[in-house]
């Protein structure tokens, strides 16, 4: 059985608010697979669900192909940061490492092991209570990492992290996933995950946005736009119009054109005796990207399928 | 904080950037920790390893020792009694009597005993002479304990568990008298052979009944008082025969109301009917003989020890070391739910039964051993303190551990405490949060003694002592009291039905809710 | 106006948290009910020979369950600011600290005050509805009765400022409120376990419950260990005791 996380039809609800709508997809092993849509899309009710915190009101999330709860040694199959606060305030951070490595029979040296995989060895003997919410996160980790488990899940592991930290929280991420296990990181801040992710899953009010590789994404939302600067703006912008192109002025020496390909423009203005000091097609952010497609799910109760990616999205 | 190191445990591939095609037939990854296991044993571990590391509860578990044992003079001292200085006996009873020379048998049925007390007497007696406190030995009936051999307000061989009507046997050979029971007066079973060694050549022998006062208890207001109750006794005797080695003349029957030693006023207790000497002088009977009181002494089970259960005494400071058991029971749960750790607890084990059952074991154990440090020190601590306080034999005792109840009240004391842990766990889990799950518990366990002890009536405060978690303290109690309302494992049994009622709620919670 | 606004900030953080509402409504629940029970549970075949029960006494006693609601409601209002630091919002807000416990002292014992009298007041009523063979109905026209019922309002005050002292100086929710437990209750408990009349006096005397509760006694005031306002007394002092150090405490220590 391949290493998975397989979310199928899965719903959750609180109350009178639907947490989770039929959500489905698969996190696959091998690559950072990024978990994103704003605050309260459900991404870490869909965390819980996946864990067996939380009991689904439909659907199914499987690990591995196995629900978490029929797992014995969960430790060694799963690796978790929920929550980076959940220590308790006097309990000393190997002690904290400790009890979780008992509960699994995992040896004692394992946790020794990955204090000094998150660099936490000199705060070993220090109390929870005292720790930063930096030290908190890589000691979190450091709880994910016991079992070396080939699944991996970390719901906003860069949140109070000093840019050091998220620099190596990459450096982390990328190696765990090429070592081929399920890397799988939620964020409410798509540029956290920029550099990282190479998959990402899109969630908004409970529902997928969608599932797409970061490299599609991308191409889809840079789609064929280009940057020209000129000093003749007009002229420029008249010519490429009449060749079916869509110019859209930025300010006073830059525009932005839209359907001709740049190696065209370039031609095109260069028979014309036009100057220009730049033309670049356009990359667009990830930020953008996903922006674009959070602001449809914000705006459309039943959120169609964005042009941008070819999605597989949940009516 | 240094930089980390970025092992991981196994090598590295390199990475190909971050458009790479991905590996989908990559074999996966295989976790390098070997042997994982899930065994109850580790999750034992677990939570033995997150009770011992949170500084508060290690404080608990040392508060509930320190508590007990330090309060456990101070309540000690506090009390005081002045039992022994009461007369060590009581002799008073009807006797239908009269002197026999030397060696002899006297033998007589008793053919009808009322059922006054459990340890009314009927039987017969040899004395030294008619003077209350005087030596002497008896069989006897009672209508609750069998036949009983006694003597000397100190000694008591018990017979077999019979009543009347029954034949009975006294024999003196010199200072040793014996006694005897037969169902059908020819075939006779000795019941035992006591030495009366101050015993006259001359002395007194006959029929006597006696029957102890019955304890009633009135409750007042923040407390209850006793009362004894005049119980009169009645049986009738026949086939009465005397029969001394050497030949004598027999004076005939006298009747005679001894009235001597602890719990009489001297003037004899009023209303016994006299049985007049008429119906006495008809040869072998039968005779009615009225009687009230007791011929008894300690060592003699009728006789009442010192009212006080010292021993409840010494371990009485348990009711603030629980304090600190509740304490940490609930917050050995809350505090998991405070922090949010509990979702740690449930992703590392799915089985959230186990995990339960290895929190209650965990602090069950670690209380017990706690708890049982706490007790054996407050008994030993309580001791010498009590003893200058009036609390000595013949009337205290001292309690040992090799007595069986207080051995079981010393070990129950911990296992009260243990269960009480659970109890308050499993409470915790309910509740969550530890403020209302510490008050919760201390309403069902502290209170109760308090508000029972205003009620007016007995019924209403018995009942609450036996309804509440309280009872588990009766596992304590190491002799009968007017005011213990339930045996000692059958409190104990109450508190446990609490703690398992809790904790098969506690599991169906956490199984049914989302962690 | 400074301390109004300290006071609307505390009024609003009480009322705003469930667990106040749950406190309340188990103070007067506890008060009425176990009152009510134990006179009923009397019913009319009790007193054949001597009728000396203390009527107002008894009715009352569902304060020794209810007041474990005060102490909860009490000690979280100060304590449950530390679980969550929110002391530090606060604190941001209201620098000046005595303003700070000042305010949520008064505002806690308000409450406590206005919900206590409705639950003492609902056992009356219900109480006096209740028939004992051999007793006068009861009547707050008897000074030592309104004394019984007046005072035990008071003393509900008092139990809520002595938790929000312990509270103060605890700070850790569950440590406040079992250090509230063990000051209230062990010592009654030992006093009944005590053979020696004059040190059961002696302890009643002197721990704060026993002798606040004297204010409740109607009957045989002779007897008691201490005389009723005294007994409120020595509880008055307790809980000034423990507000002061709780001040000083609050005042010097980092939020």
């Amino acid at each position: 059985m391949a290493t998975t996380i397989e979310v199928r039809d899965l719903r959750k609800r609180y109350g009178r608010t639907l947490a989770v709508d039929r959500l489905s997809f698969t996190v696959a092993a091998g690559r950072v697979t990024g978990f994103v849509g704003p605050n309260g899309a459900g991404k870490s009710t869909t965390m819980r669900m996946i864990l067996g915190l939380d009991a689904p009101d439909g659907g199914a999330a499987l690990v591995g192909g196995r629900r978490y709860a029929t797992l014995r040694t969960p430790l060694c199959e799963v690796g978790a940061l929920l929550d980076a606060g959940a220590i308790h305030p006097s309990r000393r951070a190997r002690d904290h490492l400790l009890w979780m490595a008992h509960s699994n029979g995992i040896p004692r040296r394992r946790v020794d092991t990955v204090l000094a995989m998150v660099g936490l060895e000199s705060a070993a003997r220090r109390r929870g209570g005292g720790f930063s919410l930096g030290m908190r996160q890589r000691l979190g980790i450091a709880a994910a990492l016991l079992g070396d488990p080939p699944v991996l899940m970390f719901d906003e592991p860069v949140n109070g992290l000093d840019p050091e930290g998220i620099h190596w929280m990459r450096g982390l991420l990328r190696r765990l996933a090429d070592e081929g296990r399920v890397v799988f990181v939620s964020s409410h801040l798509m540029s956290e995950l920029e550099g990282s992710a190479d998959h990402l899953i899109v969630i908004g009010r409970g529902r997928l946005i969608a599932d797409t590789s970061v490299a599609q994404l991308l191409a889809a939302a840079s789609q064929d736009l280009v940057v020209l600067r000129t000093v003749q703006r007009s002229e420029a912008m008249t010519a490429l119009a009449s060749h079916g192109a869509t110019v859209a002025a930025i300010n006073r020496d830059t525009v932005t054109v839209r359907g001709l390909p740049a190696d065209r423009i370039a031609a095109l203005l260069t028979e014309r005796q036009l100057r220009f000091t730049e033309l670049a097609p356009h990359r667009a952010s990830l930020e953008e990207a996903y922006m674009d497609l959070t602001r449809d799910a914000v705006e459309f109760s039943t959120p169609d399928t964005p042009d941008a990616s070819p999605v597989a999205t949940e009516a | 904080m240094s930089q980390p190191t970025g092992r991981t445990g196994v090598e590295q591939t390199d990475r190909t950037g971050a458009d790479q095609t991905f590996r989908d037939a990559q074999p996966s990854y295989r976790t390098t920790v070997r042997n994982a296991r899930d065994g109850f044993g580790h999750l034992l571990g677990a939570e033995w390893t997150k009770l011992r590391s949170v500084r508060s509860s290690v404080w608990c578990l040392l508060a509930t020792v320190l508590l007990t044992v330090l309060i456990t003079p101070l309540i000690s001292a506090s009390s005081s009694t002045n039992a022994n200085e009461a007369p060590h006996f009581t002799d008073q009873f009807t006797f239908v009597h009269q002197p026999m020379a030397g060696d002899g048998t006297v033998v007589a049925r008793v053919s009808s005993q009322l059922n006054s007390q459990e340890w009314a007497r009927a039987g017969l007696m040899i004395k030294q002479n008619t003077t209350a406190g005087s030596p002497y030995a008896a069989i006897m009936v009672t209508p609750r304990h069998g036949v009983r051999l006694q003597a000397n307000f100190n000694t008591d061989i018990p017979g077999p568990d019979l009543g009347a009507p029954r034949w009975l046997r006294l024999t003196r050979s010199g200072a040793v008298i014996t006694g005897s029971e037969s169902t059908d007066g020819t075939t006779w079973h000795p019941v035992g052979t006591v030495r009366v060694g101050a015993l006259a050549p001359t002395a007194e022998i006959g029929m006597f009944v006696a029957s102890p006062p019955v304890l009633r208890v009135t409750k007042t207001s923040g407390g209850s008082s006793t009362s004894l109750v005049l119980s009169l006794g009645a049986a009738t005797f026949d086939r009465v025969t005397i029969q001394p080695n050497a030949p004598q003349q027999l004076p005939g029957w006298s009747e005679l109301m001894l009235n001597g030693g602890a719990g009489t006023k001297g003037a004899p207790p009023a209303n016994v009917p006299s049985d007049g000497d008429g119906p006495f002088t008809a040869g072998d009977g039968p005779f009615t003989v009225h009687g009230a009181g007791d011929v008894a002494g300690y060592g003699i089970p009728s006789f009442p020890l010192g009212d006080d259960d010292i021993v409840v005494n010494s371990l009485s400071g348990v009711q603030l070391g629980l304090l600190a058991v509740i304490a940490l029971g609930v917050l050995f749960a809350a505090g998991e739910y405070k922090t949010g750790m509990i979702r740690t607890t449930f992703a590392a084990t799915p089985r959230r039964r186990r995990v339960l059952g290895a929190k209650a074991i965990v602090v069950g154990v670690a209380v017990f051993v706690a708890g049982l440090v706490a007790s054996l020190i407050a008994f030993y601590v309580a001791q010498p303190v009590l003893r200058r306080h009036g609390y000595q034999p013949p009337a205290y005792p001292h309690p040992t551990l090799a007595d069986g109840t207080v051995l079981r009240a010393v070990i129950g004391t911990a296992l009260f405490l243990a269960v009480l842990a659970v109890f308050s766990l499993s409470v915790g889990v309910i509740l969550k949060r530890s403020a209302r799950a510490i008050a919760l518990v201390v309403g069902l366990v502290l209170v109760p003694q308090i508000v029972a002890s205003l009620v007016p009536s007995l019924g209403v405060a018995n009942w609450i002592n036996r309804l509440t978690p309280t009872a588990g303290l009766a596992i304590q109690h190491t002799r009968p009291r007017f005011d213990y309302a339930i045996a000692p494992w059958g409190g104990f049994a109450v508190l446990c039905g609490y703690a398992a009622v809790a904790l098969v709620v506690a599991i169906w919670l956490v199984r049914r809710r989302d962690a | 106006m400074t301390s109004a606004a300290a006071m609307r900030m505390e009024w609003t953080k009480l009322r705003t948290v469930p667990s106040t509402a749950w406190s309340i409504v188990a103070l007067i629940a506890l008060t009425v009910a176990t009152g009510s029970l134990l006179m009923w549970s009397l019913g009319t075949t009790h007193c054949a020979s001597h009728c000396d029960q203390d009527m107002p006494q008894l009715s009352l006693s569902g304060v020794y369950l209810a007041q474990l609601a005060i102490v909860v409601l009490a000690a979280l209002a100060i304590t449950s600011e530390y679980d969550t630091m929110m002391i530090r919002t606060t604190l941001a807000a209201r620098p000046r600290r005595l303003t700070v416990l000042g305010a949520k002292a008064a505002i806690v014992t308000a409450t406590v005050l206005v919900t206590g009298g409705i639950a003492v007041l609902a056992t009356f009523v219900v109480a006096r509805g209740i028939p004992v063979d051999g007793y006068l109905p009861l009547s707050l026209d008897d000074g030592a009765t309104r004394r019984a019922y007046f005072g035990t309002v008071a003393y509900l005050g008092l139990i809520a400022l002595f938790s929000v002292g312990v509270g103060t100086l605890v700070r850790h929710t569950a440590g406040a409120i079992t250090t509230m437990m063990a000051l209230l209750y062990v010592a009654p408990i030992i006093a009944q376990l005590v053979s020696d009349e004059r040190w059961r006096h002696r302890i009643e005397r002197y721990a704060p419950m026993s002798s606040g509760l004297t204010i409740q006694a109607t009957t045989h005031l002779d007897r008691l260990p201490i005389g009723p306002w005294h007994g409120l007394g020595v509880l008055a002092a307790y809980a000034a005791a423990a507000l002061l150090l709780g001040a000083i405490a609050f005042l010097v220590r980092d939020a």
